[in-house]
């Protein structure tokens, strides 16, 4: 960063960070979160009593079919999963990175991605046929002394996932301590006082915890990072290691992981812009933060356009007459809708970023932020159906329809998403309140240091 | 590559599911058709219909064994006792109209399970259809007829005879005045027998027999050539040249099954030194025939005899002895093409003694005449062509009908005997057989079901499936079977012979005691014991097959025949369509349209399942701006009728294909509302094909079930195809025709080379894509039917399919197939996705699936490069009523919900031979071990066997020059592999 702006704006001090994001979760919520919240549940519900309805009939009732076995239930999971990676990226690299402008949007990024991965687990566990022996996917001892089949990545998937999730609860449950210290401290019920004490985990922010806890902290770091381009190459996997055509690609993991970031900063602005409006954050989610992630919206959307140019040519460059078909299939066969789709939002339209003005415009960036998120939720789409739909015999070709159950349930895991995204920000502090502390200019007085007297800010590491 | 042009459907076709969200489709439903519009917007209520399927019924005791009282004789396996778990060989046979097939039936504890045919049947050689095969899930149908009805209630058998035997001898004194029977063609000495007594009892009374579906013209043709009646026995095996004027010989014509026996015996190319048949076919609308032709004309029926006419013409000018008298003094409206005239009539002309032209059944008697006498003048009849006089046969036909309904009209009927059949549905509409029934006194309907016909009469009997009943049979080479029960009447039914004896003599017999009287005349009572078991245990008598009669054409009758035909000016175009009332492949004349496994059967041309849509040329269809699953208005002789229509390529401009068999409304739960009626529409006076058709387009759509959406190949190389010219010259085209990288791996492969290793291939030179090996599939492996709004969503569950595919003109297309099943790739794809190893490859070679380690998450049907695994979306097994679970394959998993499954190489059969194998201890020898779809095919095209044996039929066929894997590409190493198609294009045409 080369721009001397203030990572936090409007002379806050230790305390006032403190009373200002302590606050939100101690005064009576303001309207528009019940509203949230009631719209957000009942969302959950349908999504719920969805999948109670699936138990009871089977996976008929969506719209999959032969060719097409996986629709928007495995779409569902790749779009919830990469979501999910701008919260570790942002905690994680960013943090390795030294990129100090994290800090007021790590928590809730890190909270995104886990209520994402959250929503993404959903989908293949009950995506089975056979709902009740989903565990013969985990590599449990039995009495038919069977393993799962180590060679299939559906099963590099549940390893993966479930890796990804443990590591970023950890990680940012870890982050927390400090702050649910402070909740605690300022709890004014017994039952406040109880959990907040417990989850706190006896912090009394001695030297000693700061430093045990820095190195945690970095630890966590360094674990999440290559989680973060792991997560998405392994799901990733599950296409390139098949043999159909439009799946089978090498490009896949590098084009998953930018698309992944590229949806999950997209993901984070939508929220951060609603959260800040809400909340009165502009002074700590300032515009340099918003501008920042707009760069990178920018560059990873370039990444996934590259990525969908390279693909056309190596279809070409192949030689392999299926490749070629199916990618001229995407483009102008049946489902070219989805594909220019997916092109507009996710090539065309971050391209405005270019323009400062638009980088900085709240509106602006909240719509192109939407149209990410559509545009990438079609990629998944186009990459799974219109593989499945028209691979190798054309006897077998099909069209794939969505039924109601396939579109309630997408929405209805939105539902569920923001369902514990609004209790978060009730009830936890949404913003990393010591890490915020740390990029004030108070806590780098440098009083006789002189070789840092060109910092304005520091961080305790 | 052989395929010519590829072929864009993208205007004539399209997807199904995008139609169904319109809102004129919403609409028509919600007006038209109250009730699918209901199934069609729950995605499941069809489904549980389907499962509902005999729910209704009580059915104490039924599951249990239901042995025959009588004796009768298995036929492999000891009688002594029944082994549980092995099942035991009966021989039998089916009747079908004037046919019978020879058959075998495999029971399980005494429940027929699987019908097969019967190798030791000189007529159809232990090869069956797939009408034969799904007529097992007949027995089990538990919407059969389950009581004596009179005027609607229920009665006893009993209180029947006694009724009938109050009449009977009034009817004796007064000779049998008023006395009027109706029935269907048959082939039976008792059946014949028995007729007989009835006409000598009752002289005064008079017997009609009718089908909707029968070869009247051709018969009629045979009497205008020769005076009498015989049966055409055709030896296609020994024919080069065949040419056919309508006639769909490998499917829908009397004696297919052995047709393609021997059809596909003369294109059987090993190597590049074999020679093949050559096939003309002229036709109005694509059948299996055409597509094997090597030549195909398409052409409105109405000018197919101008074709005949012209070749005569030709024929005789080219030096062939044609009396002159039978060329008809009439000359063709059409010009034939005569680069075309010209190679067919050198052709035939050079193969004398050697050819066949035969016609259809919707071509006028006349031209049956005059083909007969032209394969007289090429010397083909008494070579290949036979003429057999006709035993133990009625033969019904639409001027009998007419003249009963007349009568019936007059009200000169007091008590009629409806035999089986279901003239109230299928009679031509212009008689209204319904309004001449309500002149009757008293009519007696004999059927399986309470029909339509059932309905309006006031008494109806139970009638029995030919699986629990005695009787007997004629296949149309004159050999006779008996037809021997392998179960006891499931509901109490009575079997014609039981029925015509009490009609007769007025005694209530034992159907066992009738037939054994027939059979005791015909063998003699010296040692009759003896010779009725070998017939039980044969299936027939040996060498009983009629001998062929001496015929000469009688010239003078002919000729004057002749003189009096003169061709009409009506001729067709788009105001005046030629109608062509067809039989269904599925449901034939109606009478399966309560078999769910014939229903959801796709037709083998349009692969639609479920409905019968009018076919229109793509041209035709462009001119009255309609496209497919538009709804039109047919008007035809002031009878109106509205239908959705299916385009189809290779269809003649004007003429419309109408199939017939659909909209029964009395069928039962799986029949009730499929499709339109079209005999509504259908007149006694031009009941196969006729003029006069016209169509109006309509606002609606409606939503047709089609198994495949696309139809072209892509210039994708999967069926590969050459010329016998070109296969001479490059007899490995088929394998050299993909260019790959050598198909090497990263690490060592197993290696498979010890013990069995099955393999199979499927020859698509003899493949003719008759659906036999789908339902022999179906019946096998217990696969399960879902329904309309399933297909529609791309769920069948059939194990194989048959890809068919059109390459070249839109307007004039070839077609191809190719039967589909798990190619078992030694390096499968769907193996390595699944997380859970449930489908896993076994020391055989076999890839197998294990259905309780399933969890269902699709990733190898994904992964599957061919596409042929089948996932159960529903649980569509459980709700199975008790009476259909009784024809499932015990030896064989019933899947449910949740669980792939897909083609096994029948490992059940496997596993059978060599546990047999292992106890004799020996080998499993070469040819033991038959799959379902291989012993069903009438082509002959599949071979399976261990292909680590190198004498194997099975090895010896990869062996051939024209082998070749599908995807080898992929190195997936399949154990399926394909020998390449053959054509045989006359060079004379092909240089045009």
């Amino acid at each position: 960063m080369l721009d001397n702006t203030p990572l936090v704006l409007g002379n806050e001090t230790f305390s006032s960070i403190t009373d200002h994001i302590s606050s939100i979760t101690e005064r009576k919520a303001p309207k528009q979160w019940y509203l949230l919240l009631a719209l957000a549940s009942s969302l959950a519900l349908v999504l719920f009593g969805m999948i109670g309805y699936l138990f009871w009939e089977g996976t008929g009732i969506w719209g999959i079919q032969n060719p097409v076995g996986w629709g928007w239930a495995i779409v569902n999971f790749v779009f919830w999963v990469g979501i999910g990676h701008a919260g570790t990226l942002i905690s994680a690299i960013l943090f390795l990175l030294r990129q100090k402008w994290r800090t007021s949007i790590n928590r809730f990024a890190e909270a995104m991605t886990l209520f994402a991965v959250l929503a993404a687990g959903i989908f293949p566990a009950i995506h089975v046929g056979r709902v009740w022996v989903v565990y013969y996917m985990f590599p449990l001892p039995n009495q038919m002394q069977m393993w799962p089949n180590f060679r299939s990545p559906l099963l590099w998937d549940v390893f993966a996932v479930g890796t990804y999730f443990t590591v970023s609860l950890l990680f940012w449950f870890t982050g927390l301590v400090p702050d649910l210290a402070t909740y605690r401290d300022r709890a004014k019920t017994k039952i406040k006082k109880m959990v907040f004490g417990i989850l706190s985990l006896g912090w009394r922010g001695g030297n000693r915890q700061w430093k045990h806890y820095e190195m945690t902290y970095l630890l966590l770091a360094g674990l999440s990072t290559p989680l973060v381009l792991s997560v998405h190459s392994v799901v990733s996997t599950d296409f390139a290691t098949s043999v159909i055509p439009g799946w089978h690609t090498t490009i896949f993991p590098p084009y998953f992981v930018a698309g992944a970031i590229f949806s999950g900063f997209a993901m984070v602005m939508t929220l951060a812009i609603i959260a800040r409006k809400i909340y009165g954050l502009e002074h700590l989610i300032t515009m340099k933060h918003l501008d920042n992630m707009n760069k990178i919206i920018l560059l990873t959307g370039m990444i996934v356009g590259f990525s969908y140019g390279m693909e056309f040519f190596i279809a070409w460059y192949s030689g392999n007459p299926y490749e070629q078909f199916a990618f001229v299939n995407r483009a102008f066969g049946p489902y070219a809708w989805a594909y220019w789709i997916m092109v507009s939002c996710n090539v065309l339209i971050p391209q405005l970023f270019w323009s400062r003005k638009i980088r900085r415009s709240i509106p602006a960036m909240f719509i192109i932020s939407i149209f990410v998120n559509i545009g990438m939720w079609f990629e998944r789409f186009v990459i799974v159906v219109t593989s499945l739909s028209r691979d190798f015999l054309p006897s077998a070709w099909d069209y794939f329809t969505p039924t109601i159950y396939d579109i309630g349930m997408f929405i209805g895991s939105f539902g569920l998403f923001f369902t514990l995204f609004l209790l978060f920000v009730r009830f936890l502090p949404m913003i990393s309140m010591s890490e915020v502390k740390g990029v004030l200019p108070q806590a780098d007085p440098h009083y006789y240091d002189h070789e840092h007297d060109t910092r304005k800010g520091g961080q305790h590491v | 590559m052989s395929m010519k042009k590829e072929l864009k459907g993208k205007d004539y076709w399209r997807s199904l599911d995008q139609l169904a969200e319109t809102d004129e489709f919403k609409s028509f439903l919600n007006r038209e058709f109250p009730e699918n519009a209901s199934e069609m917007t729950n995605p499941v209520s069809r489904r549980k219909f389907l499962s509902l399927m005999g729910a209704s019924i009580a059915f104490a005791g039924l599951a249990g064994c239901r042995k025959p009282v009588e004796k009768i004789v298995p036929y492999v396996n000891a009688p002594e006792n029944i082994k549980p778990g092995i099942a035991n060989y009966y021989a039998t046979s089916m009747p079908f109209g004037l046919d019978a097939q020879g058959l075998l039936v495999e029971s399980h504890e005494g429940r027929p399970t699987k019908v097969e045919g019967n190798d030791k049947h000189p007529w159809t050689n232990g090869k069956s259809n797939a009408w034969i095969q799904a007529s097992i899930l007949g027995l089990y149908d538990p919407d059969r007829s389950k009581a004596v009805l009179q005027d609607g209630v229920e009665k006893q058998w009993e209180d029947f005879v006694e009724h009938w035997r109050q009449i009977y001898f009034k009817f004796r004194e007064t000779k049998g005045q008023g006395l009027v029977v109706l029935s269907e063609s048959f082939a039976s000495p008792t059946l014949f027998r028995l007729y007989e007594a009835f006409k000598k009892q009752f002289p005064a009374a008079q017997w009609y027999a009718y089908d909707p579906i029968s070869d009247e013209n051709i018969y009629e043709g045979i009497r205008l050539a020769t005076g009498s009646n015989y049966h055409p026995i055709y030896e296609y095996d020994k024919a080069n040249v065949i040419l056919s004027l309508g006639a769909d010989f490998l499917l829908t014509e009397t004696g297919s099954v052995r047709a393609n026996q021997g059809f596909t015996a003369a294109r059987k190319v090993e190597s590049s030194n074999d020679t093949m048949n050559r096939l003309y076919v002229v036709e109005n609308s694509f059948t299996i025939t055409g597509g094997m032709a090597d030549h195909r004309m398409r052409l409105e029926n109405r000018y197919i005899p101008d074709v005949l006419v012209a070749l005569t013409q030709r024929l005789k000018k080219s030096g062939l002895k044609v009396d002159s008298m039978l060329v008809p003094p009439y000359s063709p409206v059409i010009q034939v093409d005569e680069q075309w005239l010209n190679a067919v009539a050198d052709d035939l002309m050079k193969n004398k003694r050697q050819s066949i032209i035969l016609a259809g059944r919707n071509q006028p008697s006349w031209v049956h005449a005059l083909t007969l006498a032209l394969n007289q003048a090429l010397g083909n009849l008494d070579k290949t062509i036979v003429l057999k006089p006709i035993k133990d046969t009625l033969i019904g036909d639409h001027q009998q009908l007419k003249t009963l309904v007349q009568t019936m009209h007059n009200g000169q009927v007091d008590t009629l005997f409806i035999l089986g059949g279901n003239p109230v549905y299928n009679s031509p509409v212009d008689l209204s057989f319904s309004s001449a029934l309500k002149n009757v006194r008293k009519a007696i309907h004999l059927s399986t079901h309470v029909d339509e016909t059932s309905k309006q009469v006031q008494w109806h009997i139970p009638l029995t499936h030919y699986l629990e009943n005695w009787s007997d049979t004629r296949s149309m080479d004159g050999t006779m079977s008996v037809t021997q029960p392998l179960i006891a009447p499931l509901f109490g039914a009575h079997s014609l012979p039981e029925v015509l004896e009490l009609m007769t003599t007025g005694n209530n017999k034992r159907g066992y005691e009738v037939v054994r009287e027939t059979w005791k005349s015909r063998t003699g009572l010296n040692d009759f014991e003896k010779k009725w078991n070998r017939i039980l245990h044969d299936g027939l008598l040996t060498n009983s097959a009629v001998a062929k009669a001496k015929v000469s054409i009688d010239k003078d009758s002919l000729s004057a025949y002749l003189k009096n035909i003169t061709h009409s000016e009506d001729l067709p175009d788009i105001d005046n369509m030629e109608v062509d009332f067809a039989v269904s492949p599925a449901v034939y004349d109606g009478r399966y349209a309560n078999n769910g496994w014939l229903q959801e059967m796709p037709d083998p041309v349009t692969k639609m399942a479920w409905d019968n849509a009018i076919l229109l040329s793509p041209k035709a269809a462009e001119a009255l701006g309609v496209v497919s699953q538009d709804v039109v208005k047919l008007t035809y002789k002031k009878q109106t009728l509205e239908m959705p229509v299916l385009i189809m390529p290779g269809q003649a401009d004007y003429s419309v294909v109408v199939p017939l068999g659909y909209g029964r409304n009395a069928a039962g739960r799986i029949g009730d509302g499929v499709g339109v009626n079209t005999y509504l529409l259908r007149h006694s006076d031009g009941p196969y094909t006729d003029m006069g058709l016209t169509i109006e387009k309509t606002t609606k759509t409606y939503t047709l079930a089609n198994t495949q959406d696309h139809w072209s190949m892509e210039d994708r190389p999967l069926v590969r195809e050459a010329t016998l010219e070109e296969f001479k010259k490059h007899p490995k085209f088929a394998a050299e025709m993909v260019e790959h990288p050598p198909l090497k791996s990263l690490w060592e492969e197993h290696s498979y080379d010890e013990g069995y290793q099955w393999g199979m291939t499927i020859d698509l030179n003899a493949c003719t894509g008759c659906n036999a090996c789908v339902i022999a599939c179906q019946s096998e492996n217990n696969i399960p039917i879902v329904g309309k709004e399933q297909v529609a969503k791309g769920r069948e569950m059939h194990w194989i399919r048959l890809d068919r595919y059109f390459s070249g003109d839109i307007d004039d297309p070839e077609m191809v197939y190719q039967p589909v099943a798990c190619q078992h790739c030694e390096n499968a794809p769907c193996e390595q996705v699944c997380p859970v190893a449930a489908t896993v490859h076994d020391e055989e070679g076999l890839n197998v699936m294990t259905y309780n380690r399933c969890i269902g998450t699709r990733y190898c049907s994904n992964n599957c490069p061919y596409k042929v695994r089948r996932f159960n979306f529903f649980n569509y097994t459980n709700d199975m009523s008790e009476v259909i679970q009784m024809a499932q394959n015990p030896d064989v998993t019933v899947r449910s919900r949740g669980v792939m499954e897909k083609c096994t190489f029948c490992v059940q059969r496997i596993s059978e031979a060599k546990i047999r194998a292992k106890n004799e201890e020996r080998k499993v020898r070469d040819g033991e071990i038959v799959t379902a779809c291989q012993q069903a095919c009438p082509a002959n095209a599949i071979a399976f066997g261990d292909i680590n044996d190198s004498e194997s039929v099975v090895s010896k066929m990869k062996n051939l020059d024209r082998n070749y894997t599908m995807l080898a590409e992929l190195n997936v190493q399949t154990r399926n592999t394909f020998l390449a198609k053959l054509r045989n294009p006359n060079p004379e045409l092909e240089k045009a």
